[in-house]
């Protein structure tokens, strides 16, 4: 009973990566730009956060100082393809290859160092003292708090509660007719793509800071990606996201617990099953019936950049 | 025609229009879009902006809806010059404008359109807030709309009433309507203009864009008419006829430049349908009915002109025509043979050529080389390709005897196709399909986008076709065109042929109430024996 | 010119000189054979790869996953290699087949479910170049470790090896660019290949002149795949002879770059491919300085970058002012 709680325990860890990089990829699928830099951009946030944290040691401090790094290279990226229109495909593999060169070269000199401190669990009076699970979810960091409870539901509210929310799914949907409608279009695409970009780099920090805790090159191994593929499947909605994240938190600490016991499957072949998994995750929307589909479609201007002035 | 009740309430002396442009200019690449336009639109006034395709309507109010921006001249609005460098401020400006094709979200429902961008939603939203909020508004303003519902389900005539709704909550003083009748049953048609009148009465101000002379003269207070890009005169409704404001719109050369006579080599139209359809029906990319069992029989050596305001179905007709959709029933046959299951490529293979409406879409791959571009219809067979073996050099070859008859001078044949000019491009096309064509061409609106010489050109080119002896489908907006090359004409309309008349017997009139729905009295022209 | 200008300011953020730096390359690469024997090696992938890319783009689909053919075409030859046993002229052709073979199994289900549920094949095949190095380092450090134990997560070395054709470069390089002029040559002289251009360019055209265009996707990609596979086996078979999980030093990667710098030209392939072969060589020299080979993909992800931006802008001023009729 106690590997149903450890497994509990390690996915919610294990997902809190994977599903921070996605609420910031949803945020910029949702105004119609797809942002492949997330890679990269976990990278960088990932370096910054170590560095910073074996600097001073305050992990908050890390994790800040990496969603600012996330927001800068962002707006870079931002002003590429929104402002520039660059193909937003390869400016996306550009920036991957740019942030993880990067940051495996600015990382050589902490490899392997673990950080001196990290975001300590917090257990929440009574609720952790559930029997099972309570440990597993309510002793948690605050960062996995904040990801999987506070962030999803602030950003589906917003999204689907508010006029902002409309008129930023809007942008993504039909970027004519809003603008038509008034709405800035590029205002909305630009810095929506820049706080999507913040928040992948703070997924990166949170993987060293929280998860693994130490820097390695390697470190992502392809969670940015991963994550880019869960917000197809989630249909591009926050709350399904998140747990389409803990589900693959489940897979990837089902790849741990058979290591630690064991398992007669060797440990690199258990660590394929996420990236398995998302491949198999990402056919089943296209074969879900029509109105399942309807709900979960991609914003329809996703990939093309808004011209307004065009005959 | 009825007299039409005069709906402007009397106005104070010295009151301003509501709209004023003066001289307004705008130029695209290559082309002159508005030259030296004014307009002024009163308050309690339908105005009627009448012109053919390409006369500069859409951009003229894309411009005083802040779209655009003029290269010259001014707008004034209620006696106050105002300059529009986005829509928003337009629209607080109190211009409103539901467009040709609409500005909805499809995936958005009813309410969520309406709320979209507009600073009188509340800033915490919720679907049944919205829904409410809707209903009441289309209660005020007598717009009947499901709020609910996704617009991707609704019918145009639904949809369009959602835009009308959403601009009017915008507390639109001036409401532009483009092409608004196109999509409308005559009956919602109606509706419309009782909704219009109503409007105006309350001292606002409408301009409507269209087509359709008899539905302008039975709406509107006053008619701008705009041909090439200037404006040739502004009229009061109740002193135009229809024929008067077609001669206008269409400009004087009308009947010159008359090519359905005959040379003495010309082939003589069949007895025999060379293609013929029979009952077809057909959808749309969506699943809609596009052509609602269509017939009509295309003889070798005639031109049949395909007249009708575009999106009533002569995309897809065009389509059908060609292989490129396949048709739900019916049937369509060449010469005898049915070929109801045949692809683009063996439709090609029968005769059959086909100009695109929308060549660099379809007809053309913009990225690639003019060669590779000029050999897409021939490249399987001799002398450009020897079994599976393709010639380059056999495939330059052709391509520069089609430039050559297309009088495209091309400075090099390895540049994307896409750096040349529209006219290049289409002559081009033309050349290409006319070579393949010798049963039939099917042209989808030809001259769209190109000038004046370059739209004599084509017009040779199937004259040249017909008499020697090929069919040829002409799909056009301009009256002149049609009624200038076409033997009969074919007036399309909701999917369904309204009529077939005989050209040489046939009006503007008889044919503009064909395209504004009417049947026509006389029975349909037998189908020919195949 | 403006991306090699900013690599240029990276490296000296770094703390490098980069005009000594510069002249250290030159002279390591051009001044002795040994470096460009070192050059010659590294052209064989990447000329591979790059071809890979280039001609799933011709189709217009991005084969993000040459990675992974290259550890899957890498993974079969080497099991040919070590455990049918004959002799190497028997095998190795037979190593070559499975090197292909490896690739096109690997590239096979995003290409059906690109073909047949329009899923994007950019993030399926990205995802299966997880699976391939791990792949590689699973057979590596598991069943095939060798024997010998002389290193750590390494198989036993292959026996049949690609013979040597200049110095220590082996006769993969001609093969490589043999391959690229054999696929140029069907691009731009066959049927098939006009086909394929037309399709890849505009699909609506290709619908318009009645070409099948899913079955052209499906064989185009699957013969990238198959491509990049054979990158991997001669990687195996010519220069290093043993799978280990690092024997590619990215190549997968730099051949998406290769590709895009190429533009779709053989000749461009190839002077890509030589392009990143001297950068990629210059990383490693470089390592002795304090660099990595990390650098080296960052510099790359800027060049490909600017060339994105660079595109764009182009394109703008051409359709800005489009020549009158």
């Amino acid at each position: 009973m106690e590997i149903i709680a450890g497994l509990l325990q390690t996915s919610i860890l294990a997902g809190g990566v994977l599903a921070l990089a996605a609420l910031g990829e949803v945020l910029a699928e949702r105004v119609g730009v797809v942002n492949l830099g997330v890679e990269g951009l976990m990278a960088l946030g990932a370096i910054t956060a170590i560095a910073t944290v074996i600097a001073t040691p305050s992990p908050a401090l890390g994790f800040v100082c990496a969603l600012g790094v996330g927001f800068f290279v962002g707006m870079i990226f931002a002003g590429a393809t929104v402002v520039l229109r660059a193909n937003q495909v390869l400016c996306g593999l550009a920036l991957t290859l740019m942030g993880t060169g990067l940051a495996a070269t600015i990382g050589k000199a902490y490899s392997g160092m673990p950080a001196p401190a990290t975001f300590a669990p917090v257990a929440i009076p009574y609720l952790s003292d559930i029997p099972l699970i309570g440990r597993a979810i309510f002793a948690q960091n605050i960062l996995v708090y904040l990801i999987y409870i506070v962030l999803p539901l602030v950003l589906h509210l917003v999204m689907f509660r508010t006029r902002h929310g409309l008129n930023l799914r809007a942008v993504g949907e039909n970027p004519a007719a809003a603008d038509a409608a008034g709405i800035p279009v590029q205002k909305f695409r630009f810095w929506y793509v820049t706080a999507g970009s913040s928040l992948a780099a703070g997924a990166g920090a949170y993987l060293t800071l929280a998860f693994v805790p130490s820097w390695s090159e390697g470190v992502v191994a392809g969670r940015g990606w991963i994550a880019v593929a869960l917000v197809i499947f989630a249909g591009y909605r926050p709350v399904n996201a998140v747990l389409a994240a803990l589900l693959f938190g489940c897979i990837t600490s089902l790849g741990f617990v058979g290591q630690a016991r064991n398992w007669p499957i060797a440990a690199p072949i258990l660590s394929m099953l996420p990236y398995l998994g998302t491949i198999a995750l990402i056919i089943v929307p296209v074969l879900a019936w029509h109105r399942v589909r309807r709900l979960m479609a991609a914003p329809a201007s996703l990939g093309e950049p808004y011209y307004r002035d065009v005959r | 025609m009825n007299a039409i009740p005069k709906t402007s309430p009397a106005r104070p002396r010295g009151t301003p229009p509501v709209v004023l442009l003066k001289g307004i200019c705008k130029y695209f690449p290559g082309v002159v879009a508005n030259q030296d336009v004014d307009l002024e639109v009163w308050a309690g006034e339908i105005h009627a902006l009448l012109g053919e395709n390409g006369a500069g309507k859409s951009t003229l109010m894309n411009i005083l809806t802040g779209i655009y921006t003029q290269d010259a001249g001014e707008i004034i609005i209620d006696g106050y010059a105002q300059s529009f460098t986005s829509p928003v401020e337009a629209i607080a400006a109190g211009i409103g404008m539901v467009h040709q094709h609409f500005k909805l979200v499809k995936a958005f429902t009813v309410a969520e359109n309406i709320h979209l961008g507009w600073s009188e939603t509340p800033a915490k939203i919720s679907p049944e807030k919205l829904e409410s909020r809707t209903a009441e508004l289309a209660a005020s303003l007598n717009l009947a709309v499901k709020p609910a519902a996704q617009v991707e389900d609704l019918s145009t005539g639904e949809q369009q009433r959602v835009e009308i709704l959403r601009v009017l909550a915008r507390q639109a003083r001036v409401l532009i309507l483009d092409e608004p009748t196109a999509v409308l049953t005559p009956a919602e048609a109606r509706e419309l203009f009782r909704a219009l009148r109503e409007f105006v009465s309350r001292g606002n101000a409408v301009i409507f864009i269209s087509h359709k002379l008899d539905e302008v003269l039975e709406i509107s207070d006053r008619i701008s008419v705009l041909r090439g890009g200037r404006k040739v005169t502004t009229e009061e409704t109740r002193n135009c006829s229809q024929k008067m404001l077609a001669k206008l719109m269409v400009g004087h050369e009308i009947v010159l430049n008359d090519l359905r006579g005959r040379g003495a080599g010309a082939v003589p139209i069949s007895a025999d349908a060379v293609l013929r359809l029979d009952e077809v029906r057909a959808l749309d990319d969506l699943g809609n009915v596009a052509l609602n069992g269509v017939s009509l029989d295309i003889r070798a050596g005639e031109i049949l002109g395909i007249a009708g305001v575009a999106g009533n179905g002569q995309k897809e007709l065009s389509q059908v025509l060609t292989g490129m959709r396949p048709i739900c029933s019916g049937n369509i046959l060449v010469n005898g043979h049915d070929v109801g299951a045949a692809n683009a490529g063996e439709f090609a293979g029968f005769g059959v050529g086909h100009i695109p409406e929308d060549r660099l879409h379809s007809g053309l791959a913009p990225a690639l080389s003019v060669t590779d571009n000029a050999v897409i219809r021939e490249y399987g067979r001799a002398p450009v390709s020897l079994g599976r073996w393709f010639r380059p050099r056999a495939a330059i070859a052709l391509a520069r005897s089609i430039a050559e008859a297309a009088a495209v001078s091309v400075p090099d044949f390895t540049m994307p196709v896409r750096n040349l000019s529209g006219g290049n491009q289409q002559r081009l096309v033309a050349r290409r399909e006319m070579r393949i064509a010798d049963k039939l061409l099917v042209a989808a609106y030809p001259s769209r986008g190109l000038d004046v010489g370059a739209i004599n050109t084509m017009m040779r080119y199937f004259v040249e076709l017909r008499d020697a002896g090929v069919g040829v489908i002409l799909i056009s907006e301009e009256l002149e065109e049609l009624l200038n090359l076409s033997d009969r004409i074919a007036v399309m309309f909701h999917g369904e042929i309204m009529g077939i008349v005989e050209t040489a017997s046939t009006g503007i009139e008889q044919i503009g109430m064909l395209m504004g729905g009417q049947r026509a009295a006389a029975p349909r022209l037998e189908p020919a024996s195949i | 010119m403006l991306a090699l200008t900013a690599a240029g300011i990276v490296l000296a953020a770094s703390g490098a000189a980069p005009l000594t730096l510069a002249s250290q390359v030159i002279k390591s690469t051009f001044g002795s054979s040994f470096g460009l024997e070192d050059v010659g090696l590294l052209l064989t992938p990447l000329i591979l790869t790059g071809l890979a890319v280039s001609i799933a783009l011709k189709i217009g689909a991005w084969n993000i996953g040459a990675e992974g053919q290259f550890y899957a075409g890498a993974f079969a030859a080497t099991g040919i290699g070590l455990f049918i046993p004959g002799p190497t002229v028997v095998i190795l052709p037979l190593m070559f087949v499975g090197g292909a073979l490896g690739g096109v199994i690997w590239i096979l289900i995003p290409t059906l479910a690109k073909a047949y549920a329009n899923v994007s094949e950019l993030i399926t095949t990205l995802l299966l170049n997880f699976v391939g190095v791990l792949l590689a380092y699973y057979v590596a450090t598991g069943p095939w470790l060798d024997p010998g134990g002389h290193a750590l997560g390494t198989t036993a070395r292959v026996r049949h090896e690609v013979p040597e054709f200049w110095g220590t470069v082996h006769w993969g390089f001609p093969l490589a660019i043999l391959l690229t002029v054999v696929v140029a040559g069907l691009l731009n002289f066959t049927r098939w290949g006009y086909e394929v251009r037309i399709a890849g360019s505009n699909p609506q055209a290709a619908k318009y002149a009645g070409m099948p265009f899913r079955r052209h996707l499906i064989t185009v990609m699957l013969l990238s795949g198959a491509i990049a596979g054979i990158a991997g086996m001669l990687e195996i078979a010519g220069t290093v002879h043993r799978l280990q999980g690092g024997i590619s030093n990215n190549f997968g990667y730099l051949g998406i770059m290769v590709a895009v710098l190429a533009r779709g030209s053989a000749l461009g392939v190839m002077a890509g491919a030589a392009l990143m072969a001297v950068i990629l060589n210059s990383g490693i020299i470089l390592q002795t300085q304090g660099l990595n080979t990390s650098t080296v993909l960052a510099i790359t992800g800027l060049i490909l970058f600017f060339t994105a931006i660079g595109d764009e802008l182009a394109h703008y001023r051409i359709v800005r002012s489009e020549p009158t009729a």
